[in-house]
């Protein structure tokens, strides 16, 4: 159980940071707007836990201009995408045992 | 308030729907294959006529469809034709899908949407623009060969960002697109067959299993 709960994530115990680290998972990158609508949650709500997760080092943001417009897009890092894949087994072991 | 002990179970189902949502264009409706499949039968029906009514050759599929006399007009009615079906086909894909998207309480448009579109139309435009610089050299049959070979291409490419059955899809059309260069005698059947049938059964097929 020790070894179950040390992959436990508790930097992903969020489900809003869950599903931001879901989403990057499997997509190259995308914007703020495409990751508010998908989780549909706020803008502040979405923007603080990016911002946790990248001070974490699990995703990382690049700003760029479209059209002269600010564009903020993010993408997971190969230690988000790690510690994500072993936070998945760590859930997976937990259901297995009931 | 949730179960403290159905957690783990509910992150994993809220993760796999994420990943599928987020990754796969889902509000694509089957009710829109069986319209293109409608309006490629037409199409078929439409290139049979313009052909009938335009050339006097029995072995037309082995004849440039822009060569020889009256054939300006001969290809410009062909275009349009094309070009109705194509805008029916794509019109009602894209009516029917944000209907979908509504219903299932989904975005249709995303960037997952985006990259599928441009994924379909890379492909599609290059395929347009090969038939439209050999259609005065190269026989009437291998133009319609093309159109369905490139066509498939294009399904085989988007099918990676919506239903893998897409891809499958996709496959049917290559497959049928050489077809016709092996049997040219029934290009238009097999046009028919490929940009007609194929789609009906398709989306029938993708609306009984998905609802919608």
């Amino acid at each position: 159980m020790k070894q179950i709960l040390a992959n436990f994530n508790k930097a992903f115990e969020s489900r809003v940071r869950l599903g931001i680290m879901s989403v990057l998972a499997v997509n190259p990158a995308m914007d703020f707007t495409g990751l508010r609508d998908t989780l549909a949650v706020t803008d502040g709500n979405l923007a603080s836990h990016l911002r946790a997760l990248e001070e974490a080092g699990y995703i990382r943001m690049e700003k760029n201009f479209i059209n002269r417009k600010p564009n903020t897009s993010y993408s997971i890092t190969e230690a988000g995408l790690e510690s994500f894949s072993s936070h998945l087994k760590a859930l997976e072991e937990l259901i297995n045992r009931k | 308030m949730m179960n403290q002990s159905d957690q783990p179970l509910e992150d994993i189902r809220v993760i796999r729907k994420l990943m599928e949502e987020s990754s796969r264009f889902l509000s694509l409706s089957g009710l829109s294959g069986i319209l293109a499949g409608i309006a490629g039968l037409a199409g078929a029906y439409a290139a049979h006529l313009v052909i009938k009514g335009n050339t006097p050759y029995t072995d037309w599929y082995l004849r440039p469809l822009g060569g020889g006399e009256a054939a300006a007009g001969t290809v410009l009615e062909l275009f349009a034709a094309m070009a109705v079906v194509l805008v029916v086909a794509f019109m009602g894909a894209v009516i029917l899908s944000s209907r979908k998207a509504k219903k299932s309480g989904l975005h249709a448009w995303t960037p997952v949407t985006k990259r599928m579109l441009v994924s379909l139309l890379i492909p599609l435009a290059a395929g347009g623009l090969f038939i439209l610089f050999t259609v005065k050299t190269v026989p009437a049959s291998v133009t319609a060969a093309s159109s369905l070979i490139f066509y498939g291409v294009a399904m085989m490419n988007a099918g990676k960002f919506t239903f893998g059955e897409i891809h499958w899809l996709g496959v049917l059309e290559v497959v049928t697109g050489l077809a016709c260069l092996l049997l040219p005698q029934y290009t238009i059947i097999i046009w028919a067959i490929g940009f007609g049938v194929i789609h009906i059964f398709y989306g029938l097929f993708m609306h009984l299993r998905y609802r919608g």
